[in-house]
């Protein structure tokens, strides 16, 4: 750790007092961003509030109401995530390389910051009671109080300065593990207050110091070993092609296990499968490969626009029969293939590709109508199935995955150049665009009935997924369609000009720049339906900041917790930032490694 | 035989009238050079060779194949013709080598090995194998011109368009697109190069043509074109220039 002194003189003369006006700035600044933590400080440290309200109601805001019993769907799903990240780290691996000194430095200027802020702490915090709306000044955080937390931290930055000295360097990839190593440590040994309530149902003061539950570490614990089992496997395998491929298909597919997992019970009901669902999704599958595989037949291919009219009359025709909903989706599906197949399928290696493109496209579609349609056994109060930080967090991801790939389709068909097409694409971005999110939310609670067929029925949940993925889809469309137009004209003239055809000219040429031009812009876009996912609360679903908000705050039994809605605000703004920022802080490094703006 | 036949091609621009009716004959393996001054539709007609043009009058046939609305084959057309823009329009997200690959793999379904052998040699013969895993922004602008047309090269074109290829370059960097260009020349490529650069047409060419107004105003062998020119308009082109 060598930190040069003159050197860092220099740099903070150069940044923060270079002219009077910027000395000026910073002492403002300095002020006013003292003065917001000291405020805060002191909200979070008075004697009335109870931070146990947020600590007792974890499980609320995670899951809401999910029954108790099938935690262990929820906690598989969790451990999947945790695989798959663990596999693609190891997978993905980057040769970047970090030092033991360069760590140290990191935790030491971390350290020094909460040293710092431990100093200028309040000492007295402002409390008004509720009884009589006086407010009085309460001692919270004495000097002598902070001794023993300072010495900790001293001891730590001299730990940190003598580690610095050890000449170790190890890769950057394998620091995710240890990372993730430092809080299950802290499971096992921290203990936290607990409410425990006497033989009246009142609660004991003070809050007794208690082990964390098994409930929750074993599950973690066992996740986290899962990671770094994974991670290593992962980097076993780095050099196998095959084996990332499959990841990759896996990460596609997982969001729909997941979904399907949390939300059915019996994950799969064999006999409506059996009856329905193999024979006509099998048929669709030789269907779809047999085209692939024999397009560049003489006999297939002089038929093969009779093929595609007959398939546009029995899909147009479906829609309004009374057949099951896979036929309708596997036949749209089918001709929307159809088209592009003579286009691909030119070679072994095309049709190998489209084939497995089908396939998967084919099976998600099944799924998807198996998991949003058939009923579960998994019995809730209340129109949706799970609440809190599950909600959001499905919401956001689950719209992400399936708007992006619909933003696509919608910016690439409004570009282009048939007009049946564009029409469409213009008209679906900017029917959903001129409506208001929140007016869609209640289309979807109230209206999306109206518009399915008969005999189906969507959960809420499935329902709001809908509109959510059309909503931030036409938003994506846009921002997508403004990377196409950054394009150069040369581009398209250099990909004609070695004879690539539409399709290759679009994905191998134009998407990939357009993508990477907008990559910050899709990372605000996925950060707003991130926050935006808690307008549910409008159509009665619990996101996570409505179990703040509305049912802690009104908790009285078991324990009484009324009034203490305002810690709780304080917790979620903290976690939706954590989220936030490590996006935005995600995004920023993969920009980087794309090398955005410098190629 | 003549590999390249156009007969009175005309093309407008809404109003504007780009081509006013040119016809001429290329014969395989010869390298013909045309210039004249800006606007004059000499872009505009090696454009509509490989139909990144549409020409609305009269006919072009390249290769025996005449050029119609018919995509099949313009695409047949195309990756039979290769072609050198003004701007190098490179593909930036992908490196020089894949540039290179990405139409012998994608367009002629070639093995990845093969053709990045393939891409090796032609590296070799543009002389910058050493950048074969840059990206095209981290190369000068006489490197991208040349890994340019190693990616035109890579396609085993019949026929080379050069569209202005050293317009953009600084002078030292013109030399060694040139020097690439020479050697293709010499190698028996049918070569169309629209440039300004004279040293390079009394060199190489066997041709000359001068565009003026959307015609060709004259077309002779080099010696004849710069020593005795007949036009008026050459004479006022040449004294300009050179």
């Amino acid at each position: 750790m060598n930190i040069d002194i003159k050197k860092q003189t220099r740099v903070i003369k150069e940044n923060l007092f270079s002219s009077p006006v910027s000395t000026l700035l910073t002492f403002i600044t300095s002020y006013i961003m003292i003065s917001f933590f000291r405020g805060m400080f002191g909200f979070a440290t008075a004697p009335d509030k109870d931070w146990l309200s947020v600590l007792n109601n974890m499980q609320l805001y995670m899951v809401q109401a999910y029954p108790e019993s099938d935690f262990i769907r929820i906690w598989i799903c969790v451990g999947l995530g945790f695989i798959f990240s663990g596999l693609s780290v190891g997978l993905w691996e980057t040769e970047e390389k970090t030092s033991l000194s360069k760590l140290c430095l990191t935790f030491s200027k971390i350290v020094s910051g909460i040293i710092f802020l431990t100093i200028i702490a309040p000492t007295t915090s402002v409390v008004v009671s509720t009884a009589t709306g006086i407010r009085e000044q309460v001692d919270v955080f004495s000097y002598a109080e902070r001794v023993p937390l300072l010495s900790i931290l001293l001891g730590l930055l001299v730990v940190f300065f003598l580690t610095s000295k050890i000449n170790l360097s190890f890769n950057k990839s394998l620091l995710v593990s240890i990372y993730l190593f430092v809080p299950i440590i802290l499971l096992w040994i921290m203990k936290i207050p607990t409410i425990q309530l006497d033989a009246e149902n009142q609660r004991v003061f003070p809050d007794p110091l208690m082990p964390i539950a098994n409930s929750t570490k074993i599950p973690w614990t066992l996740i986290w070993i899962s990671f770094v089992v994974s991670y290593l496997v992962g980097v076993y395998f780095k050099n196998k092609k095959q084996f990332k491929n499959a990841v990759s298909i896996s990460w596609v597919l997982l969001p729909l296990l997941i979904f399907s997992w949390i939300f059915k019970k019996p994950l799969i009901d064999l006999n409506e499968l059996i009856r329905n669902d193999i024979p006509v999704f099998i048929g669709f599958l030789l269907i779809g490969v047999l085209t692939i595989y024999f397009i560049n037949n003489k006999i297939v291919e002089k038929f093969y626009s009779y093929y595609l009219g007959l398939l546009v009359v029995v899909t147009l025709a479906s829609l309004f029969l009374k057949v099951i909903l896979l036929v309708k989706a596997g036949l749209l599906l089918l001709l929307l293939f159809s088209v592009i197949i003579p286009a691909v399928s030119t070679s072994a290696k095309g049709k190998r590709s489209l084939a497995i493109v089908w396939v998967v496209s084919l099976t998600t579609t099944a799924f998807l109508l198996e998991g949003g349609t058939s009923t579960t056994q998994i019995v809730v109060p209340g129109s949706s199935i799970f609440g809190g930080f599950s909600l959001t967090w499905l919401l956001a991801i689950f719209g992400t995955y399936v708007s992006f790939p619909l933003g696509v389709l919608l910016a690439l068909g409004r570009n282009s150049s048939l007009p049946i097409i564009k029409g469409v694409c213009t008209g679906i971005i900017e029917l959903v665009r001129s409506v208001p999110y929140i007016t869609w939310l209640f289309f979807a609670s109230v209206t999306m009935a109206v518009f399915l067929p008969d005999g189906v029925e969507f959960n809420l949940i499935v329902r709001v997924l809908i509109v959510t993925a059309f909503f931030s889809g036409a938003y994506f469309a846009e921002n997508i369609r403004g990377g196409l137009q950054s394009i150069p004209k040369g581009q398209f003239e250099a990909a004609d000009a070695i004879g690539m055809n539409t399709v290759q000219k679009t994905s191998l040429i134009v998407l990939p720049q357009a993508l990477r031009a907008i990559v910050p812009t899709l990372v605000s876009s996925i950060i707003t339906s991130f926050k935006d996912s808690s307008l549910v609360t409008i159509i009665g679903l619990f996101d996570f900041l409505t179990i703040g908000r509305m049912v802690i705050g009104n908790q009285s039994i078991p324990i009484n917790f009324i009034g203490h809605d305002r810690e709780n605000l304080l917790f979620i703004a903290f976690v939706y930032w954590i989220f936030t920022f490590t996006l935005s802080r995600r995004s920023m490094k993969f920009e980087k490694r794309l090398g955005l703006g410098e190629r | 035989m003549s590999i390249i036949e156009a007969k009175d091609v005309k093309k407008w621009f809404g109003d504007f009238q780009a081509l006013k009716g040119i016809s001429m004959e290329i014969q395989e393996g010869e390298v013909l050079v045309v210039c004249g001054p800006s606007g004059s539709g000499k872009s505009t007609f090696i454009r509509c060779i490989n139909r990144l043009e549409q020409h609305q009058e009269g006919s072009i046939i390249v290769d025996g194949i005449e050029l119609t609305n018919d995509i099949k084959n313009i695409e047949a057309i195309r990756s039979e013709v290769g072609m050198v823009f003004q701007s190098f329009n490179l593909f930036p997200h992908l490196t020089v080598l894949q540039n290179i690959t990405l139409a012998p793999t994608w367009v002629r379904k070639k093995s990845k090995a093969d053709s990045e052998q393939k891409a090796m040699e032609l590296l070799e013969r543009v002389g910058i194998p050493e950048q074969a895993n840059k990206f095209p922004g981290q190369l000068s602008g006489g490197q991208q011109q040349r890994v340019a047309i190693a990616r035109a090269l890579a396609m085993e074109p019949k026929i080379m368009l050069f569209d202005e290829p050293t317009s953009a370059l600084d002078p030292e960097m013109i030399k060694e697109v040139l020097d690439v260009m020479k050697e293709l020349a010499k190698s028996g490529m049918t070569m169309i190069v629209v440039t300004h650069e004279m040293g390079f047409a009394k060199e190489v060419a066997d041709r000359v043509m001068l565009f003026d107004d959307g015609l060709m105003v004259e077309e002779n062998t080099p010696n004849e074109f710069f020593d005795n020119p007949k036009n008026d308009r050459t004479k006022l082109f040449l004294s300009q220039i050179l």
